[in-house]
This record gives structure tokens, C-alpha cells and sequence, in this order.
């Protein structure tokens, strides 16, 4: 090679280092533009999903939108890599070369947010699903409902129905929040879900016999059950066996963790007259403070610790999952890590869970003792670790004083007793072990499942409306104007059957707390 | 004979244009890439400033002042001169002399600040009044304050990644010195800390 | 008097002798650029050294500091991922350089009577290449660094005799600790690369008073001069090749450039830990062996291939024509690629 080719390749590839310098000297200018909030991240589109971007982004621009303004997107992670499946899923299909699914489930997401995905299937929210596919779902099932679907009486003019899908409450009312069983449709017409494809381990289904059963359409797309999906629910029960959807809090496509952290999006669920945590929290002096300052709050933040990132109030995701300075910035997927009493059932227990995570029962205190695996006083030094970031020790402990005294209060004089009662009625067999069959049974529904939660969670979120007004007031409205009455009542009927449930309610009505009531009654 | 001369000349030149296109090739590319190396020596811009809280209005009595240290580095002086809940009844006044950087101090039986190192007098509002700053006219550098619920929030330029390190040390021993200040207010203040900080 | 005269008299080195010091005749089989490849280590160790230093300028070696420091380096310091992602790349480039300069001098046997110091050398530089790497990300303090350095520590304990020692060295103490990472900073700034120079100059040193080992080859026209110039002929070679690399540099830094793992952890070691990929070889090796076995046998064979002039030479002597050495390059070549791609392709 002669001297002067050496000279012509070296001020080619001197021209070369300049350019790729200049190109250098353009991404210091983005990145600075970016860091300024003058231009957007920019996407790259991976290779695999280059293609699902290319007609989604005509079929359905919104879903590719989200998914640019997305973490993932920044991060490279596109569609196939969440979408994707293994030939051997039951729901799996091939999609313009790609085998995917459409349903993505928690085990989907653990492939990368594994700790995560932990910490949420040993959460009560990842068991959510179980209360509906149990007998206690009775009431959307049947009461609201009905089980077998029926035919119409009369024609709705200028539609044509032949059947009314009894299901319909508990598919849309209950199943969008506890979480559907995600069903295929069969050829025999019945659906299969994972009941039916038994799977192992891996989430792949063992009955071969169940996965021949599946009807397809003509591109050999599994179909799916319309009553249990779409469904985002967070309990939901997927067919590769695992349990909850990461969409019912993180919404899919955007993954926007700006979102899981603000309190609406717990909203979607926890309202309503059985627990309203939501308007519970908005009274709260918590909820106020939110709302005046969450445009500070810094709710981009790449970790949102309390205490470094943010400090002007807590968001549900604040006390019950996020991290703070206290705890080293370590959040939880599992909102019951911080929770002490578990109000849901119609007595408030103490949250010793065990291994399991299930909430221990045992009453004799040697064998309860060994069951612990974390006691409710773990639970509440996590919450008071949050708590310490804007209150002193008094202040906390104070607040939990008075909390312990309004549950206890709650337990002792309403529900115990009316769980009493209502167990004597049924020894005596003068209701049936049917719910809400009798009215009385909806009243005690009311008394606990409504008026009682309110009350609990009024007073554990520092809601005084809803732990007085909304709450204590109603359940002893509805424990002295109809529970007592209507059980009397029934006692009377009842004739000789009647006198042990008479023995309750009087010797429940001569305890000093509801003495009043006798005496006020004039007996 | 004329026209090989040329092609000559030519060829000549061809060669020197040559290694002239290589040098300024090797210099452009490599120049280029030493003032990268030498931009990357200046750290990056300051942020731009952002009202920042620094304590409630109330712990701060009427003519006293305390020290504080912004998340940047700046050491400021507020001092409260009104009884009211004003803007105007605090003063931040930039507590490094603009002669040559020392601390200035406040010196209430005085009525003034003063630098040690060259004897700088500065008046109540931050006015050069004699020694060097006052000679050429130099008074300290002023900040905007905001009155907001009560809270005095300081306009101040925001620290970035390794400043904050830097922060938590000097603000928990250094932040609180001032003219007049009363035990009571410290410990206020240290509590206000611990809330924010640890 | 002229300039050049007030030089001359102060310091008196003349031209000419500048000319012939710098101007050695290079052997024309180093026209192929093949055999030109022991220069690209030596300019990338120029990279390492300047981009090094920029980074030193805002790196702070302690356990508080560190990993914040990268990231002002790597998300706010002006052209720092650039800075930062060249750095990480020239390392990745230079390790490849090194072992395609060893693999050439190997199966050329230019190792051979009477430059096997110079093998040997060659050697403790490739040591010390690796050690420089890897010393390197240990700075991040990312998990990769602190698991990576607690697992080295723990690797060198294995080593009779010597290791306790090594690993007391290495970690200031029994286990990762506040004092840990100043000495990493240390080592890859200050130790390694002055060791590395100083090899760097017995390296050429040895080159220039044994002249580079001749080839020739059949298609050479007989007639023409065996040399070519230094300068500038061979210089504007190794600048080119410094262009290659920078021009591939910068594309590799802007299309892939350096990014942060997750902050260490001391509590909690990540489901999926690998070291660089020119660790891959060891690390496999480990996997494949009880502790002890795979660091003495590791240990055995660096040391074999730090005396191979030696061993091939005996070869060489009892069997004249045997290819033996050039079996074992291959055998080596590819145990190395077959237990690196092992190692990259499966996750545990």
C-alpha cells in the first residue's frame, strides 16, 4: 500500500471520527433537550415487535401510544416480549410468526418483575379471586342473578335476545374487581378454564385432553370466554394457574407507575357502601393534603421514596406498599405487610398470618404462638416506620389507641354478639344455612359487611364521618331497630324452638353496655 | 515539454493537497474530540432555581437571621426585619462577600455584616458600606423570598446528583448559625431537619 | 544565534539520532495487517488512560458515593455516557486486541528462541489486562460490582497458602466493607496501569533490541527491499488503525452505551450474576469443577502457557517435525470460545 492510499484512507476515516463525533455531539443535545422536558424519550422500536407497532399503530393507535409513553418502550421492552408464549400454553396462537397470547398473566410479567410478582401472589389481593369461585358468590350468582341462564318474557323491540345470561352481575359487578377464571370456549360449547387444563409448574396445561377441546377460529386463534374476559381484575385466575392481573393497578400498555401511586386507581375497587377506603381516605386529613399538593408530590419519580422524594401526604401506595427513608426504599407488592387488624370479616382479627400468609385463627395461644410467622405487631412497626416520617411516637401510638379501642369496641358490643345471635337462630332452626333467604339475613349483612366496615375503616383512616356517621350510628341503628327486633320476632314464632334464641338476645340485651336499651324500651 | 511540466505542478499539488486533507482530517476528528474531553471537565449547568421550603415563618422572631445552606452549595443569611407575614419583612441576602468569597458575618451590636478578611462593612440590606466591597461599589448578591401558608420558601438553584451528597453533611451541623439565635429555635429547627432529611 | 542553536546547546540530541531511534527498519511481512495487531492494544491503553482520567475527575471511590457519582457521570456530567461508554468499550476492545495479538504470535510461534522473555511478558500483561477489567467494574458499585469483587475475594481464598492473604488484600478485611472499594479504585487506577506501562516498555524495549521475528512469504517478489520505514509508513498504519477504533468507539458507545445495574446490595445476590464476558472462561470453569480443582487447574494452565516457549521447545527438540504446539493453540482457541458461549447462552 503505497504512502499516498494511506494518506487518502486516513482523512477518510478522520472524516469518519468527526462524523460519528458530530453524531456523538447531536445525542448530548437530545439527552439535554430531554433532561430539559423539551423533547420526548426517544423510542426505538425492538426488531420483534417492529411489526406489531407497524398495523397496530393503524388497527389500534391508542395501544401503541400508551406503549410509547411507556417505561417499557424507553427500556426497549416491546410487544412480543410480554405477549409472548410458549407453544405448549393452552391459549397460545401464532400471530404473524410470533407464538403469543393474548392474555399477559403475573407470570408473564415475573419473567422480569420476579420479586414482585412474589411479594403479590403471597398478598391478599392475588387471593381475591377466590371468594368469587367459591358458594359464597351466591349472591351475585343467585340472589342477583341466576346460574342457569333463562329465557326473556317478553321481546325488547328492535333487539333480538333468546337468553338472559344470569351471570351477567357477577361477571361485571364482582369479576372486574376479585378477577374472573380466564376461560377458553370448548368445542362442546362448555368453557374450559384451568380447572380443566390441570397445569404444572411451568404454567403448561397437563390434560392434553382439555387442550383438544378448545375451539379456535380459521387463523387458529384460541377463543376466549366474553364472560371472563376482558377482565382485569387483581385476583384474577389465569389459565396457566397463576393467580391476579399486574394491569388492575399498573393499567396496561402504559404501566404507568405515576398511576398505581395515586389514590384513584385504588378507587376502582375500594369504594362504594362496603368499603370505602377511597372517600374514607379523601375525608382524611391525608386525602386533603393530597389533593392540595400532588402536583409537588413528584409522582414521576424513578423510586418515590417518602421522605426523600416526596413528603406533602401518602397516597394509599404510600402506607401500604411504597418505599420510605425509614425502611430503606424497600416496596412491597403485598399491601397486607403493613396491615394490623384485618377488617373484612364481620369480627376484626388481629393479623398474625402464617406461613402461608393466612390469617392464623387458632385460638389456644401455645399452638397460635407456633403458627406465627409474622405477627400483626411486625405488621403495625412497618406502618409506624411510615408514619414516623411525619408523626412522633405519641402521635402514632396515640392514633393506634384509639383505633384498638374503636375495633374492639366494634367486636364486643355488635359483632360478637350479633354473630351470637344469628348462630341461634340457625341451632334452632328457625332460619335456613341458605343466605339471604330471610330478612334478617340481609340485615346482618348490612350490619357487618356494610355499616361495620365502614365504621372500622373510618376509624383506621382517620375518617371520623365515616367511623361515627356512616358507621357506628348505622350499625346500632340496625342492631337495635332490626336485627333485635326481626330475631325476637322470629324467637315468637318460633314457639318452643324460639326460647333459646329469647335466651340469647336477653342475655346478650343484659350486658352493661346495652342495658340502656331494656331500660329505654320501658321493660 | 509545457504540458508534462504541468501535469507536474499537478501531481505536486495533488500530494500536497493530500497531506493537507490528512492533517486537517486527524486535527478536525481529534480537536473535536479534546474539547469533548474538556467540556466534560465543566460540570454540568447549575439547575435553574426553584422555590425551596426552609422553615415556617413563625420560628424565625422578628430581627433575627439564621444561616442556610442551599441544596446548590450557596450560603444565604434570611433574616426577618418586619413582624408581619410578608415577603417584604424577610430578607436573603447571599452571605459570601463578593471581594474575595470569605463568610460574612452578622454583627448585631454593629447593625451590619461584616467579612473578616478584608474588612468588608456591609449595611442591614446587603449595601457594600466600606473596606474593599464598599470601595467598588459591591453589595451581596439578594434572593427572592415567598410567604406561602406561612412557610418561607427561598428562589434558589437546585443541587444536582453529587451536591446532594454533599448536603446532608453540611446541613445537619452547619446550617443553623446566626445572629441572636436562641436555643429554642435550634432545637426547632433540628426537629424540622429530622422530618425532612432522615 | 539561531533557535535551533539555543536548543541544541541545552539539549544536545541531534536530529539524526532522534531519526534513528524512532525510524527502525519494520520487516515488510508487517504490511499485512495481521501482524500488525500488537500496536492496537497499546492505543486503546492510550484511550483507557485519557478517558480514565476524565472519569477520575468525578468518580468517588466509597461505598456512599460511588454508584452516585457514576450515575452524575453517566446521566448529567456534559458528553459523560460518552466518556463513560467509550471507557467501558475500549476495555472490552483491548481485552479482544490482546488475545488476537497473543493468538498470532502464538501460531506464528514467534514466541520461540530467543523471545520467549518476551512471551512471558506478554503474559503478565494479559494478566494484567484482565485484572485491570475487572478491577474496573467492580467501581460501579453496582450489584454486578459488589457480588463480582466478594466472589473473586472468595475465589483467591481458595488458593493454597497465598490466598487468605489475597483476599485480605483484596477486600481490606474478611468481607466487602467500607474500606473495600478505595482499594479497587487504587488498584485499577493507580497499581495496575503503572505495572502496565512499565510492562508495556520492557515490551517494546525487548522488541526494538531483538528486532520483530521475520517472515516471508512466497508470494514476495525477490529483488525488493526485506524493509520498509518506520516513519512514516508504519505510523501512518497504527493511525489508521487508531481511526478504526476510535470511529468504531464512538458507534459502539452511541449505539450501545454503558448503562447502570441496580445499586449493590449487600442483603440480597441477584437471581442471574455474571462477570464480562472475558471472565466467561473462568467463570464456566468454576461451575464445571469443585473450587479448589478449577482454581489449581486454572491456575496450572496459565502457568503452563507462561512457560510454552519452554515446553515447546522440549517438544520441539525430542519430536523435530510435530505440529504439537499448533494442536494445543487450537484446542485452546476453542475451549476458550466453546466455554465462553457456554456460559453467555444459559442463564445459570
Amino acid at each position: 500500500m503505497s504512502l499516498k492510499t494511506k494518506q487518502v484512507i486516513i482523512a477518510v476515516l478522520g472524516i469518519g471520527f468527526l462524523v460519528s463525533l458530530i453524531y456523538v455531539q447531536a445525542m448530548e443535545v437530545a439527552r439535554r433537550e430531554q433532561e430539559a422536558g423539551l423533547r420526548k424519550v426517544h423510542i426505538a422500536v425492538p426488531t420483534r415487535s417492529a411489526q406489531c407497532v407497524e398495523c397496530h399503530g393503524q388497527s389500534s393507535p391508542g395501544i401503541v401510544a400508551h406503549w410509547e409513553g411507556s417505561t417499557h418502550a424507553e427500556k426497549g421492552v416491546g410487544c412480543v416480549d410480554c405477549h409472548t408464549a410458549d407453544k405448549r400454553d393452552a391459549d397460545a396462537y401464532s400471530h404473524y410468526g410470533e407464538t403469543i397470547a393474548t392474555v399477559v398473566t403475573p407470570r408473564d410479567c415475573s419473567r422480569c418483575h420476579g420479586h414482585e410478582a412474589e411479594e403479590f401472589w403471597a398478598s391478599h389481593h392475588a387471593k381475591a379471586g377466590n371468594i368469587l369461585h367459591s358458594l359464597d358468590n351466591f349472591l351475585a350468582e343467585t340472589v342477583e342473578g341466576s346460574r342457569e341462564p333463562f329465557n326473556p318474557h317478553s321481546p325488547t323491540p328492535g333487539r333480538a335476545f333468546d337468553k338472559v345470561n344470569g351471570m351477567a352481575s357477577a361477571f361485571t359487578g364482582c369479576q372486574q374487581c376479585h378477577g374472573s377464571k380466564v376461560a377458553l370456549l370448548g368445542n362442546d360449547g362448555e368453557t374450559i378454564t384451568m380447572d380443566d387444563l390441570e397445569p404444572d409448574e411451568n404454567g403448561f396445561p397437563t390434560n392434553q385432553d382439555a387442550v383438544s377441546r378448545i375451539s379456535k377460529n380459521q387463523d387458529g386463534r384460541p377463543l376466549l370466554y366474553s364472560g371472563s374476559w376482558p377482565n382485569t381484575g387483581i385476583g384474577r385466575i389465569n389459565l396457566d394457574g397463576s393467580r391476579g392481573s399486574c394491569s388492575a393497578c399498573h393499567s396496561r400498555h402504559d404501566f404507568s407507575p405515576r398511576r398505581a401511586r395515586q389514590p384513584e386507581n385504588c378507587g376502582k375497587c375500594h369504594l362504594g357502601p362496603d368499603h370505602p377506603q377511597k372517600e374514607i381516605y379523601e375525608e382524611s386529613k391525608h386525602g386533603v393534603a393530597y389533593r392540595d399538593l400532588r402536583e409537588e408530590m413528584n409522582l414521576d419519580a424513578t423510586e418515590w421514596i417518602l421522605g426523600k422524594d416526596y413528603s406533602q401526604a401518602p397516597t394509599c401506595a404510600t402506607c401500604h406498599m411504597s418505599g420510605n427513608l425509614r425502611n430503606g426504599g424497600k416496596v412491597t407488592h403485598d399491601p397486607g405487610e403493613r396491615i394490623s387488624w384485618t377488617n373484612r370479616p364481620p369480627v376484626s382479627l388481629a393479623m398474625d398470618t402464617d406461613i402461608n400468609h393466612a390469617v392464623v385463627k387458632e385460638t389456644d395461644p401455645e399452638k397460635r404462638r407456633a403458627l406465627i410467622h409474622d405477627s400483626w405487631q411486625d405488621k403495625r412497626g412497618r406502618m409506624k416506620e411510615v408514619c414516623s416520617h411525619c408523626h412522633t411516637p405519641e402521635t402514632t401510638n396515640g392514633f393506634y389507641a384509639q383505633y384498638d379501642d374503636f375495633v374492639l369496641l366494634y367486636n364486643e358490643k355488635f359483632a360478637k354478639p350479633g354473630q351470637k345471635i344469628m348462630k341461634s337462630l340457625l341451632d334452632a332452626g328457625l332460619r335456613t344455612s341458605r343466605d339471604f333467604d330471610e330478612e334478617i339475613e340481609w340485615t346482618w349483612f348490612y350490619l357487618w359487611h356494610h355499616e361495620g366496615r365502614r365504621a372500622r375503616h373510618g376509624a383506621s383512616m382517620m375518617a371520623p364521618d365515616y367511623a361515627h356517621w356512616h358507621g357506628m350510628f348505622e350499625v346500632a341503628e340496625r342492631f337495635y331497630m332490626e336485627l333485635i327486633p326481626q330475631a325476637r320476632e322470629m324467637a315468637e314464632h318460633g314457639g318452643l324452638r324460639g326460647a333459646s334464641v329469647t335466651a340469647t338476645i336477653d342475655e346478650i340485651l343484659a350486658r352493661p353496655e346495652h342495658q340502656w336499651f331494656e331500660q329505654g324500651a320501658g321493660k | 515539454m509545457a504540458s508534462s511540466e504541468a501535469s507536474g505542478r499537478r501531481r505536486s499539488l495533488l500530494a500536497g493537497g493530500l497531506l493537507l486533507a490528512m492533517w486537517a482530517a486527524l486535527v478536525a476528528s481529534y480537536g473535536t474530540f479534546a474539547s469533548y474531553a474538556v467540556r466534560f471537565l465543566f460540570p454540568a449547568r447549575r439547575r435553574d432555581p426553584s422555590w425551596t421550603y426552609v422553615l415556617d415563618a413563625k420560628s424565625l422572631p422578628v430581627g433575627q437571621a439564621l444561616q442556610y445552606i442551599t441544596p446548590d452549595g450557596a450560603k444565604i443569611t434570611l433574616a426577618r426585619q418586619g413582624s408581619g407575614q410578608a415577603a417584604e419583612d424577610f430578607v436573603a441576602l447571599s452571605s459570601v462577600c463578593p471581594h474575595l468569597g470569605c463568610q460574612v458575618s452578622w454583627e448585631g451590636q454593629n447593625n451590619r455584616f461584616f467579612c473578616p478578611c478584608h474588612n468588608g462593612v456591609f449595611a442591614p440590606d446587603g449595601t457594600g458600606v466600606s473596606g474593599p466591597p464598599g470601595d467598588a461599589g459591591q453589595s451581596l448578591p439578594k434572593y427572592s423570598v415567598k410567604i406561602q401558608n406561612g412557610l418561607v420558601y427561598l428562589d434558589v438553584p437546585q443541587a444536582d446528583g453529587l451536591a446532594q451528597v454533599e448536603l446532608r453533611q453540611i446541613d445537619e451541623s452547619e446550617r443553623i448559625v446566626g445572629p441572636g439565635h436562641d436555643p429554642c429555635l435550634m432545637a426547632d429547627l433540628d426537629r424540622d431537619q429530622d422530618r425532612r432529611f432522615s | 544565534m539561531s533557535v535551533a542553536e539555543w536548543f541544541s546547546e541545552r539539549l544536545p540530541v541531534r536530529g539524526s539520532d532522534l531519526r534513528e531511534l524512532t525510524n527502525e527498519p519494520v520487516p515488510n511481512h508487517l504490511r499485512r495487517w495481521w501482524y500488525a495487531l500488537g500496536g492496537t492494544p497499546a492505543y486503546l491503553f492510550v484511550v483507557q488512560i485519557v478517558t480514565g482520567i476524565l472519569l477520575a475527575f468525578y468518580y468517588q471511590p466509597s461505598a456512599e458515593t460511588a454508584y452516585e457519582s457514576v450515575r452524575y457521570i453517566t446521566e448529567q456530567a456534559h458528553f459523560g455516557w460518552y466518556v463513560r461508554s467509550v471507557h467501558k468499550w475500549g476495555a472490552t476492545l483491548m481485552v479482544a486486541a490482546v488475545i488476537l495479538h497473543q493468538m498470532r504470535v502464538y501460531f506464528t510461534g514467534a514466541y520461540r528462541k530467543p523471545r520467549e522473555i518476551n512471551w512471558m511478558v506478554g503474559m503478565c500483561m494479559l494478566v494484567c489486562t484482565l485484572l485491570i477489567g475487572f478491577t474496573g467494574y467492580a467501581l460501579v458499585y453496582e450489584q454486578l460490582s459488589y457480588w463480582g469483587a466478594t466472589v473473586a475475594a472468595n475465589i483467591a481464598d481458595t488458593v493454597p497458602i497465598a490466598g487468605p492473604w489475597i483476599k485480605q488484600f483484596l477486600l481490606a478485611g474478611d468481607t466487602y466493607n467500607a474500606r473495600t472499594l478505595s482499594r479497587f479504585f487504587v488498584l485499577h487506577a493507580a497499581v495496575m496501569p503503572a505495572l502496565m506501562i512499565l510492562l508495556i516498555i520492557i515490551h517494546i524495549a525487548i522488541i526494538r533490541l531483538q528486532g520483530v521475528t521475520e517472515f516471508h512469504f512466497e508470494d514476495e517478489k525477490s529483488g525488493e527491499p526485506d524493509h520498509f520505514n518506520f516513519f512514516p509508513d508504519h505510523l501512518m498504519t497504527e493511525i489508521i488503525m487508531g481511526l478504526i477504533l476510535m470511529v468504531l468507539l464512538s458507534v459502539l458507545a452511541t449505539v450501545l452505551p454503558a448503562t447502570m445495574g441496580p445499586v449493590a446490595d449487600p442483603l440480597n445476590t441477584p437471581e442471574v450474576i455474571k462477570p464480562e464476558w472475558f471472565l466467561y472462561v473462568t467463570f464456566r470453569w468454576l461451575k464445571l469443577f469443585s473450587i479448589t480443582t478449577a482454581v489449581l487447574s486454572m491456575g496450572f494452565i496459565v502457568f503452563t502457557f507462561f512457560l510454552w516457549p519452554f515446553i515447546d521447545a522440549w517438544v520441539r527438540r525430542r519430536w523435530p517435525k510435530s505440529e504439537f504446539s499448533v494442536y494445543v493453540g487450537i484446542l485452546g482457541v476453542l475451549a476458550i470460545i466453546g466455554l465462553t458461549v457456554w456460559e453467555g447462552a444459559v442463564a445459570h
